[in-house]
């Protein structure tokens, strides 16, 4: 294709039409076309990836939704909130004897006559938010990075700032013109420093008190955003899953709606769209969209894939975490391959649920915290853990918070919309419990049902959403890690192991490369693939065998989780396959734990 | 041409055609139409039923004697009628909401008079006065005046779609089925309230005095204010126009959500909902909660004022009702399709039926045979007896689940649950205020007090898993001794005294009195279950968890395969169907055999044998009692069921007796062990006693195999005790047929 005679980044709509009448040409039934595409997906595919004007197309966030034109080229990344059904449009008509299409637009656009023909297409509305806890280093919006924040704060500010994100959260959708300067990322300070940790915890609190409205706590230089979907096939996307979209903009923040309370009232079946007026939410017609992987929130560090640089990384990544967790070894090495587990692979369903039992799963629960070591060690832990994984979420398990919240995700049939809860997490999210503040105290129907909720989810990975007349699971792929000061009976984790700090030292500072470097090799890691050889099996299902003549207690799960901890200890060492050594490894972990365990007793 | 234009026409309205071009086809459309309506006066006419009954002309007489308001079409008959058109059949279901049209105006024309003498009601009135001053009206010719035939029908046409074939989920409903009838089914999340729909607007002019018609076939009209009679018109009177409400049309209109059932959501979607308009006879048919399937016609609605602006060339969808049929759960209401009747055919004929049914519950469940087996026949059930005098024999089994932690009972019960059309599942402790039986509540709204059912309840003509039965409330428990056997609930509270039905099948599990099951302590102290509850279980089995290298290997196996693999290790056989499962069991459930005369003698001296084994024990494993007897009876007539046989056989009673003797199997091996009795020497005495007892010294094959697996023997074990005791020339065995003949000292 030689000269194009229209601009992909700025004309869209242009190459849309064009291609449009060029298979009109062709073949001259618009008919022929229904549900199709004409070949202007292709196009832009070439543009954006063969050309390479993928770099040239704008991220879509607060700042930028101020002078992005509409009707041009954006990208987006988020993870898809509510799926809306399909739209049904007017997809092309004839006005006189040419066919005109409204592909790819919000086309107000009709047909001169009434009379000519028609010819109804449909689109899938999907609504899109933010990626819950999302940690500020994952690589997005560029411009995001020249945000100013403040990096000393009055405690006034930090209350002002409270103050705005309850209003905020409050008023469902994020302002497109709602000024950022003075609002410092509450994320980005959370990475900031330790000096402002003990807020951290409250503010934890009030983002969880205010969260009951549809859109879950955000970053407020994200933006949520409606993207339509045209012809592709229905697996391709999945709740909760996240996406990147390049599509065409479309915001009209002039066109205000004088909302007729009567006609609200009275009108039935108004459209879900009604409370997602366009000129609050933007609109994304999607011509190309992407899953993203874990690998693909990281930036390589460009290094060699190597055996001894693999082992290098873990030993520094351990030795870190011992650091962080006062000089204690043990729960460091726990802790990682807690970090490398996961429930879903990425592109194989590799660990599939079977006989509803979670496979590849770790859930961990560092017991011993009070609330004094909790302050230094559990917050420490918590911004470690933050600034390695993309997505984090805290949760301060009390009675009060409890009682209060929503955890699962409820269907309101009054807007047709899902209300996200706290527990609607995108795939690979990590999720810290922190039980310590628990006090003694009488649960609600409410949070009776959340503690259930969140007992499900640790155990298959699952999260019942609440549709009234029905519960849907979906499924989840998320780590849990609990700090509490005995073994957590609410929720009881795969794996229960005492935690002996022995100093106090403050965790030394890490450089950005190293931070980088690790990020790189947990994402990596974590989607290797894994066996098991013949002949260690055998010595595997000896070993097994042996394990439960001696100890009558030893149950299926148990079995589970040494296998899953092998696999995790292989891949921990870049390996694909389980060795000898790295089953010993295992063993020799576990036999740490118990006798740290009875030491304890 | 033809057909482009019919499709055309009905999509985007007469209305914005150019002139020339409407005239154009306004004739042809004028023959079309009439070619159409022929077609439907001769299938309505001379549409004859299997029964042979003119069904159509029948219903017609019904409506002109206004017995009934509906004709529904059912495009079924269509497709079976003689002189079929294809073509018209076609159109039929791509463009139903003009047929309909078409159908109507063929009923009017072919409505007999009444054959009964009608009183004449307010509509009649103002008929017959319309009908007197249309004559004298000069003006017939004007379109707005004549009067428009949905203003004089008192009936309603629906077309039904045809019930064959699996219905469309929500999200198989596309933008090609747009205008055509299609079958739904899915869940009512929302309904409104029934409200009147202007059909025909009827107007009176202050001038002139005419009535004006106005036909009002969107949700919004604009109405006439200005009179548009000839008369008026060339007088430029402007006559005012009164609307008449009494003599306007109105339809009842109901508006309803319906979302797609769970189970056709595809994993990690949300489930899709649609709009749902009911007109006429048809509101009122659903409230939210309700599963229903739906036919009816795929409409676009264009926006209209404001929200045409906002919404630019979108448009909202909703599905004209047509018919509405409710999904029935209970057994007795389920209707068989006609490949399930060929499969369960071909299912009963294969003799292994009882082991196939048996398997396919919980498949990934590896083992317990038996206990499956008793869940099968938990499923069928007998027939419920009710005497001349009024007593109520129950036909429901019972069974308890008893064993160690982690030997998969939860997971049994859930996995019956989601065979049985209708089953609860609860635990002995979650149970709400309600309880598992029944509970008098405040409502908040209204402070009236109301009866609010338990699980027990809800799960009448179903089956009720009850998990963590050993840890239920005292009081429930107490109230669950009436469930099981009466099949009732009684209550006297908050002045409110009335007893429930609750017919239904308790499944329990639970676990031994001290976690574990104890084997230094008898049975009864580990079941710790009173006996008066005990007694009312059919079926009581024990699941140990016992040390064993082969289980434990198994299991380590079992982990690492599905560890390596991230699926289950194949079953060896394919697991029939849940919903095939359903319909032989809702099939098997029709029958209720009997016991004939000649097996009463039989099954009463094996009752009487237990009776006395257990006098003789010094501890005994159970409680016989009469119940044990009526036990005895229902699980073999479960079994005739399953053979689809009316009779009971001698072959289900040795059934019968086996599963109760394999339920406490574990317990009775450790007695033996105790005894120092092994397996062989104890099947030898077993037959010993047997023939002694016959006083024969001939023992048939088939009586000892009958015999020893009422013990809990196998066949392999058989036949290893008759070779042994051969070689030891105690008896001779045929070469052939197996049978035994004593050799006597």
């Amino acid at each position: 294709m030689v000269g194009l005679p229209y601009d992909c980044l700025a004309n869209p709509l242009g190459a849309v039409r064009s291609t449009f009448d060029k298979a009109m040409s062709s073949d001259s039934s618009a008919a022929a076309l229904d549900g199709k595409d004409w070949g202007a997906a292709e196009v832009f595919r070439q543009f954006l990836f063969d050309d390479g004007g993928l770099s040239q197309v704008p991220w879509l966030s607060s700042s930028t939704m101020k002078w992005v034109q509409p009707n041009t080229l954006v990208r987006f990344r988020g993870m898809i909130q509510d799926m809306l059904g399909n739209e049904f449009y007017v997809g092309a008509y004839k006005d006189g004897d040419k066919w005109i299409t409204n592909k790819f637009a919000d086309g107000s656009h009709g047909p001169s006559d009434a009379s000519s023909d028609v010819r109804i297409w449909e689109r899938r509305l999907l609504y899109c938010t933010p990626v819950p806890g999302q940690n500020s280093w994952v690589e997005c919006a560029p411009d995001a990075m020249r945000n100013p924040y403040i990096s000393a704060m009055s405690p006034l500010r930090e209350k002002r700032q409270r103050e705005d994100e309850a209003t905020e959260s409050d008023a469902d959708m994020v302002e497109p013109g709602h000024a950022i300067e003075d609002s410092p990322n509450p994320k980005k300070m959370r990475e900031d420093g330790v000096a402002f940790e003990p807020f951290n915890l409250q503010k934890v609190v009030t983002e969880g008190s205010t969260s009951n409205s549809s859109t879950p706590p955000v970053e407020r230089n994200s933006v949520s955003c409606l993207v339509k979907i045209y012809d592709s096939p229905e697996s391709d996307l999945k709740l909760n899953e996240v996406f990147e979209f390049v599509g065409i903009f479309t915001f009209d923040p002039d066109l205000t709606v004088p909302i007729d309370d009567k006609e609200v009232m009275d009108d039935f079946c108004e459209d879900e769209l009604l409370c997602l007026p366009p000129s609050k939410v933007p609109r994304l017609h999607c011509v190309v969209h992407r899953k993203l992987g874990p690998s693909d929130l990281v930036s390589s560090p460009h290094l060699e894939l190597t055996t001894p640089v693999i082992k290098e990384i873990r030993e520094a990544l351990i030795g870190h975490l011992t650091a962080v967790l006062g000089g204690d070894r043990l729960p460091a090495e726990y802790i990682l391959l807690h970090l490398l587990s996961r429930h879903n692979d990425y592109n194989v369903q590799v660990h599939a649920r079977v006989d509803e039992v979670a496979v590849g799963k770790l859930s961990l629960n560092l017991t011993c915290f009070n609330k004094e070591n909790m302050s230094v060690f559990g917050n420490n832990l918590k911004l470690v853990i933050g600034s390695l994984m993309p997505f984090t979420e805290c949760l301060p398990l009390t009675v009060d918070y409890l009682n209060s919240v929503t955890l699962a995700p409820k269907k309101d049939y009054n807007t047709n919309r899902l209300v996200s809860g706290l527990l609607q997490l995108a795939e690979g999210s990590h999720l810290t419990i922190d039980e310590t503040p628990l006090q003694s105290g009488t649960l609600n129907s409410g949070g009776l049902e959340n503690a259930q909720v969140l007992r499900s989810m640790m155990e298959s990975q699952k999260v019942h959403y609440d549709f009234t007349y029905y519960k849907m699971e979906m499924p989840a792929d998320v780590q849990f890690l609990i700090l509490s000061e005995g073994k957590s009976n609410i929720l009881p984790a795969d794996l229960v192991l005492p935690f002996h700090p022995s100093s106090v030292d403050p965790a030394s500072g890490v450089d950005g490369e190293m931070l980088k470097a690790w990020r790189w090799y947990l994402a990596t890691m974590k989607s290797l693939p894994h066996s098991i050889d013949p002949p260690l099996q055998k010595a595997v299902e000896d070993d097994l065998v042996a394990a439960r003549q001696a100890d009558r207690s030893l149950s299926r799960e148990d079995f589970s989780r040494w296998l899953t901890m092998g696999r995790l200890m292989s891949v921990s060492f870049g390996a694909t396959s389980l060795s000898m050594e790295h089953w010993q490894m295992v063993k020799e972990l576990e036999r740490l734990r118990k006798n740290r365990f009875q030491g304890n007793l | 041409m033809e057909l482009r234009f019919d499709d055309f026409r009905s999509k985007v309205g007469v209305d914005g055609l150019h002139q020339t071009t409407r005239t154009m086809m306004a004739t042809y459309e004028t023959n079309y139409n009439k070619w159409c309506l022929e077609i439907a006066k001769d299938f309505l006419t001379n549409f004859v039923d299997a029964n042979g009954e003119s069904k159509y002309i029948d219903i017609l007489q019904d409506v002109a004697n206004r017995k009934t308001k509906v004709v529904q079409i059912e495009l079924e008959d269509l497709v079976n009628y003689k002189d079929l058109d294809e073509e018209f059949l076609r159109r039929v279901t791509e463009n139903t909401r003009r047929y309909i049209g078409i159908f109507a105006d063929a009923i009017d024309e072919l409505l007999p008079e009444p054959t009964e003498v009608l009183p004449d009601d307010e509509d009649d009135v103002f008929m017959t006065q319309r009908v007197v001053e249309g004559n004298d009206s000069a003006g017939a010719s004007d379109p707005q005046k004549k009067m428009p035939p949905e203003i004089k029908r008192f009936y309603e046409v629906y077309v039904k779609a045809s019930p064959k074939g699996r219905p469309f989920t929500i999200r198989e409903v596309k933008a090609s089925n747009i205008g055509q009838l299609v079958r739904i089914s899915g869940i009512v999340t929302r309904c409104s309230d029934v409200k009147p729909l202007m059909q025909v607007a009827v107007y009176t002019c202050e001038e002139c005095g005419f009535e004006i018609y106005q036909e009002v076939t969107a949700r919004v009209f604009m109405p006439l204010f200005d009179c548009v009679s000839e008369q008026c018109k060339t007088n430029h009177a402007k006559g005012k126009l009164i609307p008449q409400l009494r003599a306007s049309k109105f339809l009842k209109f109901q508006e309803a959500k319906i979302q797609e059932l769970a189970e056709h959501v595809p994993k990690g979607h949300i489930p899709r909902s649609m709009t749902i308009h009911f007109r006429g006879e048809l509101t009122r048919k659903v409230s939210p909660g309700d599963v229903v399937e739906l036919s009816g016609i795929f409409l676009p609605i264009p926006y209209v004022g404001f929200r045409a602006m906002r919404a630019g060339l979108i448009a909202d969808t909703y599905l004209e009702a047509m018919s509405v049929t409710h999904f029935k759960k209970k057994y007795e209401d389920y209707d068989l399709r006609g490949e399930e009747e060929e499969q369960i055919a071909r299912l009963a004929e294969d003799g292994d039926i009882y082991n196939k049914l048996s398997r396919s519950l919980a498949p990934e469940i590896f083992g317990h045979e038996d206990i499956k087996k008793a869940l099968l026949l938990l499923l069928v059930g007998a027939p419920h007896r009710k005497l001349k005098d009024g007593m109520k024999i129950r036909g429901d089994l019972h069974l308890c689940l008893m064993g160690d932690p982690g030997v998969a009972k939860s997971q049994l019960l859930k996995h019956i649950i989601n065979v049985a059309p209708r089953g609860v599942y609860t635990t002995g402790k979650g149970s709400s205020g309600v309880g598992l039986t029944a509970a008098v509540q405040k409502d908040p709204v209204t402070n009236e007090m109301v009866l609010e059912g338990g699980a027990l309840v809800l799960a009448d003509m179903g089956i009720c898993a009850i998990d963590e039965f050993d840890k239920m409330e005292e009081s429930d428990r107490t109230a669950i001794h009436e469930v099981m056997e009466q099949q009732t609930v009684s209550i006297a509270k908050a002045g409110i005294t009335t007893s429930l039905n609750a017919r239904t099948a308790v499944l329990a599990a639970a676990n031994p009195a001290w976690g574990r099951y104890d084997l230094r302590r008898s049975p009864a102290e580990n079941i710790n279950l009173p006996p008066a509850l005990l007694s009312r279980f059919d079926l009581l089995w024990l699941i140990l968890d016992r040390a064993d290298m082969d289980t434990d290997l198994e299991m380590a196996r079992h982990v690492l395969h599905v560890h390596q693999a991230k699926e289950s290790p194949d079953l060896g056989f394919t697991p029939l169907e849940p919903s095939l499962l359903r319909a032989y069991i809702s099939a098997a459930r029709k029958l209720s055999p009997t016991v004939p005369r000649e097996l009463e003698e039989y099954i009463a001296s094996a009752y009487s044998s237990i009776r006395q084994e257990e006098a003789k024990s010094n501890a005994p494993h159970t409680y016989t009692t009469i119940r044990t007897l009526l036990s005895i009876l229902r699980i073999s007539a479960a079994l005739a069921r399953l053979r689809f046989s009316n009779d009971v056989a001698q072959s289900d009673v040795d059934e019968a007796l086996r599963l109760m003797q394999m339920s406490k199997f574990s317990l009775y091996s450790d007695d033996r062990q105790r005894s120092g009795l092994d397996a062989i020497s104890d099947i030898y005495s077993i037959l010993r006693d047997e023939a002694a007892r016959a006083n024969k010294t001939d023992v048939s094959y088939a009586h000892a195999l009958n015999w020893i697996s009422r013990k809990g023997y196998s066949e392999a074990q058989l036949k290893e005790c008759l070779e042994e005791y051969a070689a030891l020339n105690v008896w001779q065995i045929h070469p052939n047929t197996f049978d035994i003949r004593f050799i006597d000292a």
